[in-house]
């Protein structure tokens, strides 16, 4: 078997790293189709947040499942309520969950697991590990239901339940790799060129974690939009407004009795949008990775 | 090497992880958990009737008091009755815990084998198009709902509307005889096995490509290619210890939520008195007895993991090791 | 590339072999003699203890594990009691408050360790009076004292003298080992309805002393099936070969041949129950996949159709015609549940209830009409009952006698005009609207209920902003917010205790008031006191007048927006012979079940 390990061949040019990064970016095909869908649902979320479009979504009618048809795109659900508008509106839910999540989650994720990482056998580390430990030995569910409790008035309350659970993976993943960087040549010439602390963990090892922070930032990402399907079924899930949980929570019920529409809506819009993601994160790892650069 | 001084010193280093997890879960469950008390109310009590509930449950005792009880309740490994089901915990979680074992290793098991597997051969065709198909269905098992995916399992592989091959509910593994049969065990583990694999190959052979490109790209694999290796060799010898860390991270740590989460969705659909079923009905209507034990067992279990995490992170990479003597 | 070939054959291999496995199995179990009936609901119960039989699910496992001295006939409608431990009906003294009742000798517990030589021991009178002593000992956590405290001679002076289960309570005796007398301080006409309930059965105190609180896990009793083993997802139950023999006597227990005859019920006519050899009852909370265990054909026997199956299960509504394949394979029946469910307003609270000021209370009073003038209880109906519920006003359900059919059906009718005409009328506006919170224990379900009525309000003028969902995550927390006045609306069911109007009525009897059952806390001096006249009256015309005359009072407070009672459908396989009833019969037909072999 002789296959190619990867694709070289990739046209050199003299600009800056960041731009040579979009020129490499924009050569992939498949990563720019992602990049163009994600724009479009970030446009939706827009229109939603300006209230463009989506306004309907609360509105019930005697109507209850009715099939697509120029007044309903995708049909009516089981209270009379119409499926295009909740769908459209429920990307802006989906956008503040998975963004919020994904981002917070990994800034607090590589912060603190690349300072445990990097501190290693400190009592630096030592805290961040224990506060990891804490929290993830608590039930998933106990801490959600315990922070919806304790914050039943705040509406971001499941996403920060979200965010204080889903950071540890991505710190322990950092940590395990700033662990191993630390002892690479280029660290420890930097190190005895005598460059401050602060400017090779920021520099230097961080940057090098890049491809494994964009994985687990898409995959938190997904992972957020998807737990909230799951907090959504057991009632946990978003209180203000609808979410794609909240409706495919609801069409487990229709699927059962032959109406796919919502279903169909909440779940081919979640899925394109997580594929479009994952495109064009695979496109942007490609292109920040500082191993393909030369 | 001599390891025990290594093991007994983080041992002694994990008590403060046990005394933070189980605090701060006391607390949640304390003061922001359900109040069992109007759970177990009759209709019409009396202001005694509910002070008198309360002193069943222990809610009249000062917290610090009930928290050193706890801490009592997990040295003697004696958790008491659940005070929802009047049963002892112990034998609750005893009778729960294999059940959710057997239900979620093979999947468990299968789930990281064959996302290996994939990813490996994904990053062997890097951007060709072994590697895109690969990398599309992970993208689709990721995209789907685990509750569509157990639904949609359900109707095509058990109910008469589908293929009907295996059992909608009824767990039972045990032979006409009174056996363990491995018949039985198949027979109803198949089904959930099958649609754990479909959520969870997607995330798994994703983040496990995502490693072995880091390490394709090192220096020393271009270094065994020009000094004229197999490529399979490069991939099972090289790439797979060194991505080892990584991996390691990940397996580990999803052990103990195998052990006391289970799978609460699996458990309902597929009527399988797991744990996670326990647990969550634990949570719901707050039952602490069950709680306590539950995570008092599951920061016992992190605990062991993060020692054994460490101790493998030295077997795989004794750079470690080597910098910590120094 | 190989290995994974090798992989899938392997797993195709292993699966296409225990699929032939299975089938022998289940075809040896079909050739062997043990009749399993696999029933199933759609909760799980909790304790099993006699005492904390308050959910429908834990007192349908009570009833068949325990014996109760009443028992409702198994066919017969509207529901009518029956002796079951009890060899008579009560003789009643003259001036009601004399009970005297004779129990069957000769009926034994199943056996226990805590018994002497192991094996159990005749039931005796003594026991009647320790179960029921057992539920006003503060140690034990019953939840049924409110059954009969303050109506039971003494008992509650015996709680306060610290429960001691060798004093006597005097009125509450066993004059000898079959004879049971119970003396009450006013008349209860309800109190034999109460010893046919799970929280008045019969349970060893040997047995309840040696296990302690784990009797509430591994009950012993002297009903017609012992359980087994019991978990999370089923309860497992053997038939108890030593339970009394009583030939089923079908014209006594209300046998119709025009009703009952085609489901086989004759075949049974004088045969001993239990029927079946073992008894599984499987609790099955999604629904989808309670449907697919039961179209498999060989899982559980039967179920309620789920609100999904709804298309796939009805043809037509009115008469109830179901689709000709439902027929062909299942039997099935239908009824309304003794129970129904409300939106009800908190009186306590100062925004929609009763304030100190008059005129604030004639606007709040027409806040709460308003709302329930737009309340719209065929759209819900529809939405979420198949259509099937049946709408009734006011608090007094169809499926208790005391029902008025002729009642006006004004306070269910929706009336959006009517609503802003109110409003205005009083002076309300959408600026001085008051924040209309709905507070619930939070489910996609509920959610859409919210949906629904956010919907109806919207349509009387009700700002979005002013509607607010409140959810929590469980029902504990919800009901805890209920309890202590926190919610000033509320959605919720009730199902009742037996079959007579009081015990939906006492929902709103002042004295009640929360941390008691009445939510509302209503309080109206004239209810109240027509409620004390009425309690201690045998069923008469004279009480139904009175108790209508209560329930026009709820409607005209505009307490509740009430009620729907829902119509459940059950469905189960031809091989089975019942009549199933998950209301107030219980799970008192479980005995009646046979299976007939192929």
């Amino acid at each position: 078997m002789t296959q190619p390990l990867y694709i070289t061949g990739i046209a050199q040019s003299p600009q800056s790293p960041s731009s040579r990064a979009w020129y490499r970016f924009k050569t992939d095909r498949w990563g720019m189709i992602g990049l163009f869908v994600v724009s479009i649902y970030f446009v939706l979320t827009l229109g939603v947040w300006f209230g463009l479009w989506g306004t309907n979504w609360s509105q019930t009618s005697h109507a209850f499942h009715q099939p697509a048809s120029v007044t309903h795109w995708f049909g009516t659900n089981a209270i009379g309520q119409d499926i295009a508008n909740r769908g459209i509106y429920a990307t802006k839910v989906a956008f503040e969950v998975g963004l919020l999540v994904a981002i917070c989650a990994t800034l607090l994720g590589t912060l603190t697991g690349s300072l445990a990482g990097f501190k290693h056998n400190t009592w630096i580390d030592s805290v961040i590990l224990w506060v990891m430990g804490v929290l993830d030995s608590i039930p998933f569910y106990l801490f959600v239901a315990a922070i919806a409790y304790a914050m039943s008035e705040w509406i971001f309350a499941m996403h920060l339940a979200m965010i204080l659970v889903f950071w540890t993976e991505t710190a322990r993943i950092v940590r395990a790799e700033v662990m191993r960087l630390k002892h690479m040549e280029f660290v420890e010439s930097a190190q005895a060129l005598g460059q401050r602390q602060a400017l090779i963990l920021f520099k230097h090892i961080i940057p090098n974690t890049n491809h494994l922070l964009i994985i687990q930032a898409t995959i938190t990402f997904v992972a957020a939009i998807k737990t909230e399907v799951i907090l959504s079924f057991l009632g946990l899930g978003v209180k203000e407004g609808i979410s794609w949980g909240l409706m495919i929570a609801e069409s487990t019920n229709d699927i059962q009795a032959g109406y796919f529409n919502n279903f169909l809506v909440a779940s081919g819009l979640l899925f394109i949008l997580v594929i479009a993601f994952n495109f064009f994160a695979d496109a942007l790892q490609d292109a920040l990775d500082p191993k393909l650069q030369h | 090497m001599n390891i025990w001084p290594f093991v007994i010193k983080k041992l002694i280093g994990a008590i403060p992880l046990l005394l933070g997890v189980t605090l701060l879960a006391f607390l949640l469950m304390v003061y922001f958990g359900p109040d069992l008390t109007y759970e177990l109310l009759g209709k019409n009590p009396s202001q005694q009737d509910i002070d008198n509930i309360r002193t069943i449950l222990g809610y009249d005792q000062p917290f610090i008091w009930r928290y050193l009880n706890y801490l009592r309740e997990l040295l003697t490994f004696d958790f008491g009755m659940s005070m929802m089901k009047d049963q002892p915990v112990i034998d609750m979680l005893t009778q729960a815990i294999p059940v959710s074992l057997l239900l979620m290793l093979p999947g468990f098991i299968l789930g990281n084998v064959l996302a290996i597997i994939l990813a490996l051969k994904a990053t062997q065709y890097r951007g060709l198009w072994p590697d895109k198909t690969i990398m599309t269905f992970a993208v689709i098992g990721m995209s789907v709902s685990f509750l569509v995916v157990i639904i949609a399992f359900q109707i095509i592989f058990s109910s008469s509307y589908g293929l009907d091959w295996f059992p909608v509910r009824g767990w039972n593994l045990t032979s006409q005889e009174g056996h363990f049969s491995l018949w039985q065990y198949l027979y109803h583990v198949s089904v959930p096995t099958l649609a754990t694999l479909f959520v969870s190959l997607g995330y798994n052979t994703r983040f496990y490509r995502a490693v072995l490109v880091e390490e394709m790209n090192k220096d020393y694999i271009t270094t065994a290619r020009a000094s004229g290796h197999s490529t399979t060799r490069i991939t099972y010898q090289f790439m797979l210890k060194n991505a080892m860390i990584p991996i390691i991270t990940r397996v580990m740590f999803s052990i103990p939520l195998i052990i006391i989460s289970g799978s609460l969705l699996i458990e309902s659909y597929f009527g399988i008195p797991g744990v996670g079923q326990i647990t969550y009905d634990a949570i719901i209507a707050g039952d602490q007895a069950v709680l306590k034990a539950v995570i008092g067992l599951t920061s016992v279990l992190f605990v062991l993991v993060l020692l054994i995490a460490e101790i493998i992170y030295r077997v795989f990479d004794p750079r470690i090791d080597s910098r910590q003597a120094a | 590339m190989r290995t994974k070939l090798t992989l899938t054959l392997l797993l195709v291999l292993l699966l296409s072999a225990c699929q032939q496995e299975s089938t022998e199995s289940t075809q040896t179990l079909r050739h062997s003699e043990k009749k399993v009936y696999r029933h199933s609901e759609d909760d799980r119960p909790n304790s099993l203890d006699p005492i904390k039989a308050s959910t429908v699910y834990s007192n349908l496992l009570v009833v068949n594990i325990f014996d109760t001295l009443y028992a409702y006939k198994y066919l017969e409608r509207p529901y009518a009691l029956k002796p079951n431990l009890a060899v008579d009906m009560p003789s009643i003294s003259e001036n009601g408050l004399v009970y005297t009742i004779k129990i069957k000798p000769e009926v034994r517990f199943t056996d226990h360790l805590a018994f002497t030589n192991g094996q159990g021991r005749e039931v005796k009178a003594q026991d009647f009076v320790y179960s029921i002593m057992r539920s006003f000992d503060p140690n034990n956590g019953g939840t049924g004292a409110w059954l009969w405290q303050g109506k039971i001679v003494g008992i509650d002076d015996w709680r306060e003298a610290g429960a001691d289960y060798d004093a006597l309570i005097p009125g509450l005796l066993a004059l000898d080992d079959y004879t049971i007398q119970i003396k009450l301080t006013e008349p209860y006409p309800q109190l034999t309805y109460t010893l046919a309930m799970g929280f008045s059965a019969i349970t060893p105190r040997e047995v309840v002393e040696h296990l302690g609180q784990e009797f509430g896990s591994k009950p012993v009793g002297s009903g017609p099936f012992k359980l087994t083993s019991f978990n999370s997802d089923t309860a497992y139950l053997a038939k108890n070969p030593n339970f009394r023999a009583e030939p089923l006597d079908l014209a006594y227990e209300g046998y119709d041949p025009e009703l009952h005859s085609k489901y086989g019920i004759q075949k049974l006519s004088g045969k001993a129950p239990p029927f079946i050899d073992e008894l599984e009852v499987h609790f099955i909370k999604e629904t989808s996949s309670r449907w697919h265990s039961f179209t498999k054909g060989n899982e559980i026997h039967y179920t309620t159709v789920p609100k999904d199956k709804q298309s796939a299960v009805i043809l037509q509504q009115e008469p109830l015609q179901l689709h000709p394949q439902i027929t062909d394979q299942y039997h099935y029946t239908y009824g309304l549940e003794a129970g129904f469910v409300y939106h009800g307003f908190n009186m306590q609270d100062p925004d929609f209830g009763i304030s100190g000021d008059e005129v604030q209370n004639q606007k709040n009073h027409a806040l709460r009409c308003a709302i329930r003038k737009a309340h719209n209880w065929s759209q819900k109906n529809r939405a979420f009952y198949f259509g099937l519920g049946q709408v009734f006003p006011g608090i007094i359900p169809p499926s208790v006698p005391e029902f008025d059919p002729a009642m006006s059906i004004d306070s269910v009718e929706v009336d959006i005009e009517a609503a802003r005409t109110l409003l205005s009328d009083y002076g309300w506006t959408a600026d001085n609207l008051p924040l209309f919170e709905y507070h619930v224990s939070g489910s996609v379900l509920q959610k859409q209920f919210f949906e629904q009525m956010r919907g109806f309000m919207h349509a009387i003028g009700y700002p979005a902003n002013k509607i607010k969902y409140q959810p929590y995550p469980n029902f504990g927390q919800f009901n805890k917010a209920v309890k202590n006045r926190q919610a000033p609306f509320f959605f919720m069911g009730w199902t009742l205790d037996y079959p007579d109007a009081e015990n939906t009525l006492q929902l709103f009897y002042g004295p009640n008031e929360t941390p008691g059952q009445n939510n509302f806390n209503y309080h109206n001096p004239k209810f109240d006191a027509l409620f004390e006249q009425s309690r201690i009256l045998q069923p008469s015309t004279e009480r139904t007048a009175l108790y209508r005359e209560m329930n026009q009072m709820v409607v005209d407070d505009c307490v509740v927006i009430s009620g729907l009672s829902r119509n459940k459908i059950h469905l189960w396989h031809k091989n089975v012979i019942t009549f199933p009833d998950r209301e107030i019969v219980g799970g008192f037909h479980l005995r009646y079940v046979d299976i007939i072999p192929e």
